[in-house]
C-alpha cells in the first residue's frame, strides 16, 4: 500500500478508536444529527417528487383551458363558443369539458364528477378512481347512489375501477356519460363547464388567448404554464412552511452540535498535547480530527438519508404527509415515485456534512497550534 | 466567522425549499426527427425541432437545418456548403409549419418576413403552407412582408441578419 495511504489508514484507525473511547457522547451526537439530516432529506425527496407528480399529472392537462367569468366566478359556458374557437389560426382542436365537483355526505368526501366521451361507457354506469371505491367500499358490478341536484338519488353501476397508475391523479374521480352528469347536475343542454384547447405551436397560445379574449370578454383562457407554475409555488410554499415550521429544532441542533464539535474539552486539549509531545505533527492532529468529524457526519448523513429514502418512498411520507399534501377528504394512497437527482443530495450534503467537518477542524487547529507542553498543564 | 456560522446555516436552510425547481419537459419533436448539426451554422438541430428544416437528396442524403433562414442560405450557395451536391440532386425541401409545427414542402410554402417571432438565429422567415395563415401571421405578429419560396433572395437573407 502506497505510504500516504497506509498514513490515512492508521490515522481513521485511531480516530474510530477515540470515537469509541468517548461512545455515549459521540452515539447521541450521531443519533440527533442523522435525525435532523432525516427531516430536512424526507422534505426535500418529497416536495420533489410531488412536483414530479404534478408536473407528469400536468403533461396531459390540455394546453389551455377556457373559463367563462360570470361576476368574477366560473360560470358554465355556451357549448357553442368551441365552434368559434376552433377557428382561431393556431388552434389545433378545442373541445368542450363538462364536469363537477360532488360532495358525498354519506362518505364525507369530494368526488371530481366528469363526463367521459369515451362510447364504450354505458348509460347509467360509472368508472371510478380508486379512492371512491375504498372509501364507498365498493367493487365492479356494484351499484352506487349519488344524490342529484333535486335531493332524488340516481344509482350507477359500476363498470370499472380505474387502474392503480393513475391514483394521484384520478383518485377522487368519478366518470360518467356526458347526459348523466348533465342530470346530476341539472345542467341544461348546450353548457359546457370549460373549454380545452390545444395549440398547434404552444409559442402561439398567448396570441390565442388574446384572441379568445377579443371574441369572448367573459372568457378566463389558463395557460398550462401558469398551472405549472401555481403547483411548483404552492409545492414549494408548502415545503418552506415546514422549514419554518422546523427551523426551531434544527437551530437547536446546530446549537447542539456546533456546542459538541468546537467546544474542546480539557480532556481533549491535553490529548492533543500529549500526540504533539510524542511527535505528531499539526497536520497529523489536523487530519486525525477531520476523520473522527467525517466519520461522524456522513454516518448520520448516510443513515438520515436512507431512513428519509424509506420513509418517503416506501410509506408516502407518513409524518407529514398531512401538513404537505391535503387537497381534499379523499386522500390519494399512492406511492411516490421515487424521483432523486444528484443536486439535491449534493445540496443536502453541502448544507450537513460539510459544514460538521469544518466546524470542527477550527478549534482543532488552534489548539493543535498551541505549545504541548501548555497544553499539557492547562 | 465561527459566531456567524448557525445563522448563515439556517439562512440556507430556509433557502433550501425552492431551490429545487424541476424543469419541465421539451416538446416531442412531430414528423421527420430532427438530426445532426446545422448544415449552415453547426448548431445542434435536435435542439430547435420547431424550426428544424431539411433538404433531402435523390440519393437519400439529408442536410438539416435549425431553421429556414440557414436553409436558404445553403440553397442559394450550394457550391460553398455542399460542393459535391448540384441544385438537380434535390428531391424535396421540407420547413415546419409555424402553426402546426409539422413539415411541409418548402417550395410551395408562404414565408413571413419582419416579424416580432424569432428563431434560433434571430430574424426568422417563418413558414407557412397557406397564403391565408402567413396573412394572419402577419396581422397577429407584426410582419412585413409575405414572399413565397420562389422569390426569396440572397438580398432578403442578408436583410436579416
Amino acid at each position: 500500500m502506497r505510504p500516504s495511504l497506509q498514513r490515512h489508514r492508521s490515522v481513521l484507525d485511531f480516530a474510530l478508536s477515540s470515537l469509541l473511547r468517548r461512545k455515549g457522547r459521540n452515539l447521541a451526537l450521531t443519533a440527533v444529527y442523522t435525525l435532523v439530516v432525516f427531516v430536512l432529506a424526507s422534505l426535500v425527496f418529497f416536495v420533489q417528487a410531488l412536483k414530479h407528480e404534478a408536473g407528469e399529472l400536468l403533461e396531459h392537462a390540455p394546453d389551455m383551458v377556457v373559463q367563462r367569468m360570470v361576476a368574477g366566478r366560473h360560470d358554465p359556458m355556451p357549448a357553442s363558443q368551441v365552434d368559434a374557437i376552433r377557428e382561431i389560426r393556431g388552434v389545433e382542436e378545442a373541445e368542450a369539458r363538462l364536469w363537477g365537483y360532488y360532495y358525498d355526505p354519506v362518505y364525507g368526501g369530494n368526488l371530481t364528477v366528469m363526463a367521459s366521451p369515451d362510447p364504450t361507457l354505458l348509460p347509467g354506469s360509472a368508472r371510478i378512481g380508486r379512492g371512491v371505491a375504498r372509501n364507498m367500499r365498493v367493487a365492479e358490478g356494484d351499484m352506487v347512489p349519488l344524490r342529484g341536484y333535486d335531493g332524488l338519488p340516481l344509482l350507477f353501476t359500476i363498470q370499472q375501477v380505474l387502474a392503480e397508475e393513475s391514483e394521484l391523479v384520478a383518485s377522487d374521480l368519478v366518470l360518467l356519460t356526458p347526459a348523466d352528469v348533465r342530470t346530476l347536475f341539472h345542467l341544461p343542454e348546450g353548457l359546457a363547464t370549460d373549454l380545452a384547447v390545444k395549440a398547434g405551436n404552444p409559442r402561439e397560445l398567448a396570441t390565442i388567448a388574446a384572441k379568445i379574449v377579443e371574441k369572448f370578454p367573459d372568457a378566463r383562457p389558463i395557460l398550462k404554464a401558469e398551472m405549472l407554475r401555481t403547483y411548483e409555488a404552492a409545492f414549494d410554499w408548502r415545503g418552506g412552511l415546514m422549514v419554518v415550521v422546523l427551523s426551531s429544532a434544527i437551530l437547536s441542533f446546530i446549537i447542539f452540535a456546533w456546542d459538541k464539535a468546537t467546544g474542546l474539552s480539557a480532556e481533549e486539549r491535553k490529548e492533543i498535547g500529549i500526540l504533539k509531545s510524542i511527535g505528531w505533527e499539526s497536520g497529523d492532529v489536523l487530519l486525525l480530527k477531520f476523520w473522527e468529524g467525517a466519520v461522524v457526519s456522513l454516518a448520520a448523513f448516510l443513515g438520515g438519508v436512507l431512513l428519509a429514502y424509506g420513509h418517503v418512498f416506501f410509506f408516502s411520507a407518513t409524518l407529514f404527509e398531512h401538513a404537505l399534501k391535503g387537497w381534499s377528504v379523499l386522500f390519494p394512497r399512492f406511492r411516490l415515485i421515487p424521483a432523486l437527482d444528484a443536486y439535491q443530495l449534493t445540496v443536502l450534503f453541502f448544507l450537513t456534512v460539510l459544514p460538521y467537518t469544518a466546524a470542527t477542524l477550527v478549534p482543532c487547529w488552534r489548539a493543535a497550534m498551541a505549545d504541548p507542553d501548555s497544553a499539557m498543564r492547562s | 466567522m465561527t459566531r456567524s456560522f448557525p445563522a448563515l446555516l439556517t439562512v440556507l436552510l430556509l433557502a433550501l425549499a425552492p431551490t429545487l425547481q424541476a424543469g419541465a419537459p421539451p416538446a416531442p419533436p412531430k414528423g421527420l426527427a430532427p438530426k445532426g448539426s446545422c448544415a449552415v451554422c453547426g448548431m445542434h438541430v435536435p435542439n430547435f425541432p420547431n424550426w428544424a428544416a431539411v433538404v433531402t437528396f435523390q440519393d437519400g442524403g439529408q442536410a438539416w437545418f435549425d431553421g429556414p433562414k440557414d436553409l436558404f442560405t445553403y440553397l442559394q450557395d450550394l457550391k460553398r456548403y455542399a460542393p459535391k451536391r448540384r441544385a438537380q440532386d434535390i428531391a424535396t425541401i421540407q420547413v415546419k409549419n409555424y402553426y402546426t409545427l409539422k413539415h411541409i414542402d418548402a417550395r410551395k410554402a408562404f414565408f413571413v418576413l419582419g416579424s416580432d417571432v424569432m428563431g434560433p438565429m434571430g430574424k426568422e422567415l417563418v413558414p407557412f403552407a397557406t397564403e391565408p395563415q402567413a396573412q394572419d401571421f402577419l396581422k397577429d405578429h407584426r410582419g412585413q412582408k409575405i414572399l413565397p419560396f420562389q422569390e426569396i433572395t440572397q438580398a432578403t437573407i442578408k436583410g436579416l441578419e
